[in-house]
């Protein structure tokens, strides 16, 4: 495979007797966007937050770069390039949507020495920019409807200049033409370049997410999870046609998923 | 006339010296949840080591207060570091490491000093002569740099890098720590401005009132006071109760002459009020709001 960026070997986590991540394992390459797939309770949004650092493993290591990152602290984690957006966004309701985004990029990861706050702001704006949500930059976080917190999460997100993008539920609650640009700004946020004063390593993503018909045609490759445990792995053609993935998740309707008509 | 005018200044330099003091307290409370009730004992700390400074090395007030307001904010950072960085999650163990810690910094000047009253000679010296009333210059030099400091901590908070993300983790540290703010490094250096805060309130205050181990007290009274009117956490709230529970304190000292030490009953009075009728304060959330 090309340079990996990020490898599970053997995850596991468990609440008390309830085993929600079982022995999972695998790898996503630098220039990949993956897809975590799989029915309600699968632990899809538990294995995100394992390779976060927000849960840590009952058992299992999560290496990042090269090195293994399963007991450092979340903040130490974002700042070796890899940042998270979580299913049910938590801006920080009563400062403003750019100061929302300015904080991200205040993280020494994407922090530039002697600049003031006039610079940070004007890095922000362009974060706010390319998520589409730049005419709000002076509204109080509390008012955005859920489409755009979702937005400011991605701009919160990009603000840090990440390697590698964990995205949960990224399309979730948006109405079609929403979810369409936010796919359109993921897949040119992942080839990469300047956006403004931000610059884009074109990260790595991992996307888990239902709305498979908007999800699919961006993926390089899909994993497939159920019960906790790894069901299958491949491009989204072999996962669509994967009698075990239509089984247990994906039902017969799934002709023009790849297609993403 | 001339009683109105001095309630007035005396209100507002007591009231200013506290709301510097409520500021502190106010900020490191709303960004750590640490209850610090050895706020006021920095304080006292502070002045101390400006009288130390003064009278025993002989160092100019100035200079004394300068190197007593940075050796403030280093010892606050210890104290973090060995005493609250390990439980700061547990709210209840925090406050009774803080009330111990102002405890064992009182009894330790107790011990050197003795329960002695200690001046310190003005910065300044001087007064301005309006008629009707001469006003000191060091009592008008301690309003303004109550003022300046006030509204360099605002600045601090507003228009900088650190200050926003301080307020990032006032408000929510969790998402902080996924954006990639460091919440201990930030808790670290709150508490050090928190502590510089109270030394320069003890810079401001050790020439005009005198230095005692037990000088931390009273205050303490205010704060808390003042940081329930306000509202937890708010420091908005801070400033403009600290400056109304001022003049209240200044209005018993004139009004019953001899019942002066009725003043801090005043504070907890009005606290008592406030957590009764209005507990979120002027300025405070609700707390159900709190929580969402």
């Amino acid at each position: 495979m090309e340079d990996v960026i990020l490898e599970i070997e053997g995850l596991s986590k468990s609440f008390g007797g309830l085993q929600a991540v079982s022995d999972v394992s695998f790898s996503i390459g630098r220039n990949e966007i993956v897809g975590l797939i799989g029915p309600n309770g699968a632990g899809k949004s538990t294995t995100i937050r394992l390779i976060s650092g927000i849960l840590k493993p009952s058992s299992g290591t999560v290496r990042f770069k090269g090195k293994n990152i399963t007991d450092k602290p979340v903040w130490d984690i974002v700042n070796m390039g890899l940042a998270s957006t979580f299913q049910v966004v938590k801006p920080f309701r009563q400062l403003p949507v750019a100061a929302n985004v300015m904080v991200a990029c205040l993280c020494p990861r994407a922090k530039r020495h002697g600049e003031w706050v006039k610079t940070v702001e004007l890095r922000a704006r362009d974060a706010l920019e390319f998520a589409g949500i730049a005419d709000l930059a002076l509204e109080p976080a509390s008012v955005l409807s859920h489409g755009d917190l979702k937005r400011l999460e991605l701009a919160r997100a990009i603000a840090t200049e990440p390697e590698l993008l964990l995205l949960d539920e990224p399309f979730g609650g948006l109405n079609p033409a929403e979810t369409s640009m936010i796919a359109r700004s993921l897949k040119r946020l992942h080839k990469g370049g300047r956006f403004g004063r931000l610059h884009s390593e074109g990260p790595a993503m991992l996307i888990v997410e239902h709305k498979l018909a908007d999800l699919m045609p961006i993926l390089d490759r899909v994993v497939v999870i159920n019960f906790g445990r790894i069901l299958a792995v491949g491009t989204p053609e072999e996962i669509v046609n994967n009698p075990a993935v239509i089984e247990a998740y994906l039902g017969k309707e799934v002709g023009n998923l790849v297609s993403g008509s | 006339m001339e009683t109105l005018t001095n309630l007035v200044i005396h209100g507002l330099l007591y009231g200013g010296m506290c709301a510097i003091l409520a500021v502190g307290f106010a900020l490191i409370f709303g960004v750590a949840k640490i209850v610090n009730m050895a706020h006021t004992a920095f304080y006292m700390v502070a002045s101390f080591i400006i009288f130390i400074g003064v009278s025993r090395v002989g160092l100019p007030v100035w200079l004394a207060s300068l190197v007593s307001i940075l050796l403030t904010c280093l010892l606050s950072v210890i104290c973090y570091k060995l005493f609250f960085e390990r439980v700061k999650h547990h709210e209840t163990a925090v406050m009774i490491i803080s009330v111990a810690l102002a405890m064992l910094f009182q009894e330790i000047f107790l011990l050197i000093f003795g329960g002695h009253y200690h001046g310190i000679p003005a910065l300044v010296k001087g007064f301005m002569d309006l008629g009707v009333v001469r006003i000191s210059y060091k009592n008008l030099f301690a309003l303004g740099f109550s003022l300046i400091t006030l509204l360099g901590l605002w600045l601090l908070l507003s228009k900088t890098r650190l200050g926003i993300a301080i307020r990032s983790v006032a408000q929510d540290r969790e998402v902080a720590n996924l954006v990639g703010i460091n919440i201990n490094h930030i808790y670290m250096i709150t508490m050090g401005i928190s502590a510089g805060l109270a030394a320069v309130a003890g810079a401001i205050v050790a020439p005009i009132f005198m230095v005692h181990p037990l000088m931390w007290m009273q205050p303490l009274v205010m704060v808390l006071a003042a940081v329930v009117l306000g509202g937890l956490g708010s420091i908005k709230g801070a400033v403009i109760a600290a400056l109304i529970l001022g003049f209240a304190e200044s209005l018993v000292i004139f009004l019953i002459p001899d019942g002066s030490f009725l003043r801090g009953a005043v504070s907890l009075a009005v606290m008592v009020v406030v957590l009764v009728i209005r507990p979120e304060g002027l300025y405070g959330v609700v707390f159900e709001e709190e929580r969402l």
